[in-house]
Parts: C-alpha cells; structure tokens; sequence
C-alpha cells in the first residue's frame, strides 16, 4: 500500500488522478474504514489521507449560513457555540455518538460518506436541509443531502470528487434529535431521529421529521407531518402513515417489528409531550 | 516509508510499512500498557495520548501520526513516583484486573488536560468508550472525581 497525504486541494486531484479508479480509498478519521481493514478488507493500493487538508476543518458562520468544513471532527462540532445554540438536533446528536476517542477522530464528512442507514449526524442533517459541496478537479457542485445519498454505502460521488463542505441555513427552527441503541453509550442506533419545528400560539406552523435506521436512506416523513399538521387530534390514526412510508430490516441488533414500535413511540411521545 | 514523531518525549524517525497500526508498532516498541483489546475501536483498552486528545490506537495506521505528540502510560511516572491518577485507582481499589485500566488513565488524562470544569458527568462521559468488565464503573469514577478535583484545587492554590 501506497500511503499520500496532499496538503492542499489541488494536490489532492494530482495524486488522485495519477492513482487509478478502483484501486484507491480516500481517508478522513478512518473510524469507518479501519474496522474494516480489521475485519479482512484488504488494504488499498493507494490510501490517500484527507486530514491534511487544513481549509476542510474549519466551521464558518455568516449571517445566513453556517458551512462546516467536512474533516470537521464530531467533537469539534459538539463544541461549537452556534451549533449548540441554533442547530440542537445536530448537537445532541454528536453528544450522543460514539465516546471520546472515536468523537476526536471521527469526521461528518466521514459520517455522510459512509451513507450507513444508522448515522447519527444524518437525521439532523436531513431535518436541517442540509447542502452538501462536492469538489472535483475540474468544478464544483451542490446537492441537498437526500440526493447525495442513494442507499447503504452508496453516494453520488463521482471518481476523483470529494465532500468538501456542509452548508446550512440559520433558519433558527427549534429542534431535538432522540436515538434508541441497546445500550447508552458506544452504540449504533437501532433507530434514530431528529425533527425541527416552528412554533406559534396555535402549535406547530411547522414541522419535519427525519428518521433514520428504518430504511435504506434516512426519510423524511412528509405525509404524515403534513397530515398531522392539518388534523393534530387525529394523531392515533395518523401513525399508519408512518408504517407506510418506513422499510425497516430485522437485523443483529434489532427486529425490523421493533424499529417500527420504536420509531411511532418517540413520534408519538415527541407530539403529546 | 520514514516518519518523524514524537513518543513519551522522545523525538522518533523510522521507517515503517505504513499499513501497521499505531497499536502494534507501540506493542513491538514494548509499550505493553497499550492493551491489544478489540481491534475495533470499541473497547478503548489501546487508548493513547495524542497531542492531547485520547484516541484508540488501533483505529490509527503509522504514518498518520507524522508529527505528532504520541504518550503512553508509561510516560506518566517513573514506576517509583506514580501519577496522581494512578494513586488514586489504587488508593479507592478502582483496579481489579487492570486490563482497562491504561486506557482508562489515558482517557482521563485526556479529559484533565481540556481544563474544563470536573464533575461526575463528564468523567462518566470521557470513559464512554472504555469497557470494564470486571471493576465497573464507580470506582474509577470516583478516583477520577477525587483525583481531578485535587488537582484543580492544587492548580487554582499556586
Ligand atoms: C467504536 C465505534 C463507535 C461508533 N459510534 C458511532 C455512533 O454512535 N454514531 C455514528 O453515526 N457512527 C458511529 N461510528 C461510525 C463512525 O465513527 C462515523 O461514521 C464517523 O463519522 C466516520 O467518519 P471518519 O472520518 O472516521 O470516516 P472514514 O472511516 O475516514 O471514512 C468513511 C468513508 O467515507 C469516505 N470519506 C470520508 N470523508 C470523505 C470526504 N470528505 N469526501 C469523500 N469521501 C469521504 C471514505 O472514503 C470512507 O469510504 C462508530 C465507529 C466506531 C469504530
């Protein structure tokens, strides 16, 4: 194995370019990638390390937007005043990942790349409509982050891309993310969720809900808040809509029945609270 | 490849295969408080210092630590004056078969070093990704809570 680590972008898309398809990883925190290589995975011929990229680590805020660079460590997001004050969901959700070790080296970038129907960032970030940036060597583009996705391990990514940065609007949406794992700590969610909302004397002028480990991708449950915002008391009946739109999987850590219990009892507890 | 480091003080430059890990180069170093756990990054028994922060050396290949400051337990005393932390896990018998324990140190080690206020929360916080499975819990925590409340006391005093 052959082991690079560009210190500028366009070093990056030299060596990558010069390393052919295929036999190539790129490498953030590598949290997601060594277990793997742990596991049996062989290594890469060519691992190019991305943590030397400095302009990729830094979280920036303007007065409409927060763009977070995509080597941001998870830690580096819990600490970070403006995500802790307008952006809860997202935040609790880092307070909730993993522990310290894996907090200091795990990446979003990683988090969203790795596309594992389970992130935790991946709710909040949904529910936060949240745009990616993709850099290539030739150009830049933006995709919102449910068509970046396409399904467990899978991204629009195209060779030689890389997520640069995460953009979001300071829309200062209330917020709460809840995840269920079989134990408290260092656990993979069995199901989690984040909703944002918008409040007035009446209850919700808006609401959204994503939640994740119940399908291939994370989903936002549309017709069903849009129904519930339209006949609250209707609740009861309402939650057959959540049944339809989710696809969970009986797996090692839990029954596709259980995710399905799981998932109405936190919307339901999060709406009657 | 030839990288350049820094571990328990001493400035490093060897030459590696950059597919080892940071776990098993420190074991071949003979570095054996850095406990071969779960390969995983679960167990956090091979937890280390690096520049400051806690991490699981198994989840680290070599060449990503060019640069930087790597410490193990074995840098925290001189086995005759033992660090405050490792007096006071013996001191409240939160060691049974010490298996964790390195690692434990090293995570609070880390957490003491952020310099941020000590309670039970974020003590109990900073061990979320060490296992124990035979001591438990509390009385680490309780070493900790001791040990790091003395410390700031003694910080805030001189
Ligand atoms: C013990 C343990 C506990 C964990 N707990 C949790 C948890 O509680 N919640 C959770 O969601 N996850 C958890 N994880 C999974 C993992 O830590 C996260 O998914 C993390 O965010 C991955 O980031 P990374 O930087 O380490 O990714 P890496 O392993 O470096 O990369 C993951 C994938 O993304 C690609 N990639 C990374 N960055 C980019 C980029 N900028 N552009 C293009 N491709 C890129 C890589 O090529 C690779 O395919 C856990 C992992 C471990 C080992």
């Amino acid at each position: 194995m052959r082991y690079y680590s560009p210190a500028s972008l366009k070093e990056f898309f030299k060596i990558s370019s010069q390393c052919p398809n295929g036999q190539k990883t790129f490498l953030a925190g590598g949290t997601d990638l060594m277990p793997c290589y742990e596991q049996g995975t062989p290594l890469p011929d060519h691992l190019i390390d991305l943590k030397h990229l400095r302009d990729l680590h830094s979280i920036s805020v303007t007065e409409n937007t927060l763009i977070i660079g995509a080597l941001t460590t998870i830690q580096d997001l819990h600490d970070h005043p403006l995500i802790q004050g307008e952006f809860v969901a997202l935040y609790q959700a880092t307070h909730e990942f993993a522990g310290a070790q894996i907090r200091h080296r795990g990446t979003i970038g990683g988090n969203i790349c790795n596309a594992s129907p389970a992130g935790d960032l991946l709710p909040p970030l949904y529910a936060f409509d949240a745009q990616l940036i993709l850099t290539g060597p030739q150009a830049e583009r933006h995709l919102p982050i449910h068509e970046f996705i396409l399904g467990p391990g899978k991204t629009a990514l195209l060779e030689n891309e890389i997520l640069t940065s995460i953009s979001l609007n300071r829309k200062r949406l209330r917020s709460q993310f809840q995840k269920v794992g079989l134990r408290q700590s260092m656990a993979i969610s069995v199901v989690n969720l984040a909703c944002t909302w918008e409040e007035d004397e009446d209850g919700f002028s808006m609401l959204e809900i994503a939640a994740g480990a119940v399908a291939p991708t994370v989903l936002i449950l549309n017709a069903f808040t849009r129904a519930y915002l339209e006949n609250p008391k209707k609740l009861p009946k309402l939650l057959q809509l959540i049944d339809e739109a989710i696809a969970p999987i009986d797996d090692i850590r839990a029954t596709a029945n259980y995710r399905r219990m799981v998932l109405k009892n936190l919307i339901w507890a999060f709406l009657t609270k | 490849m030839i990288i350049e480091f820094e571990l328990n003080g001493r400035l490093i430059n060897t030459k590696i295969d950059p597919g080892k890990t940071l776990l098993e180069y420190l074991r071949s170093e003979e570095l054996y408080s850095v406990k071969h756990g779960c390969d995983h990054g679960e167990c956090g028994a091979c937890s280390v210092l690096i520049n400051d922060k806690a991490m699981n050396a198994c989840l680290i290949l070599m060449p990503m630590v060019e640069g930087k400051r790597v410490e193990t337990i074995e840098s925290f005393s001189d086995h005759k004056n033992l660090h405050d932390l490792q007096k006071l896990f013996l001191a409240e018998g939160a060691v049974q078969c010490g298996f964790c324990t390195p690692g434990m140190l090293a995570a609070l080690e880390a957490l003491k070093r952020e310099n941020i206020e000590v309670s039970e929360e974020n003590i109990r916080d900073s061990l979320n990704g060490n296992l124990c499975r035979c001591t438990g819990y509390v009385k680490p925590v309780e070493a900790a809570l001791k040990s790091l409340s003395q410390m700031k006391n003694d910080g805030e005093s001189s």
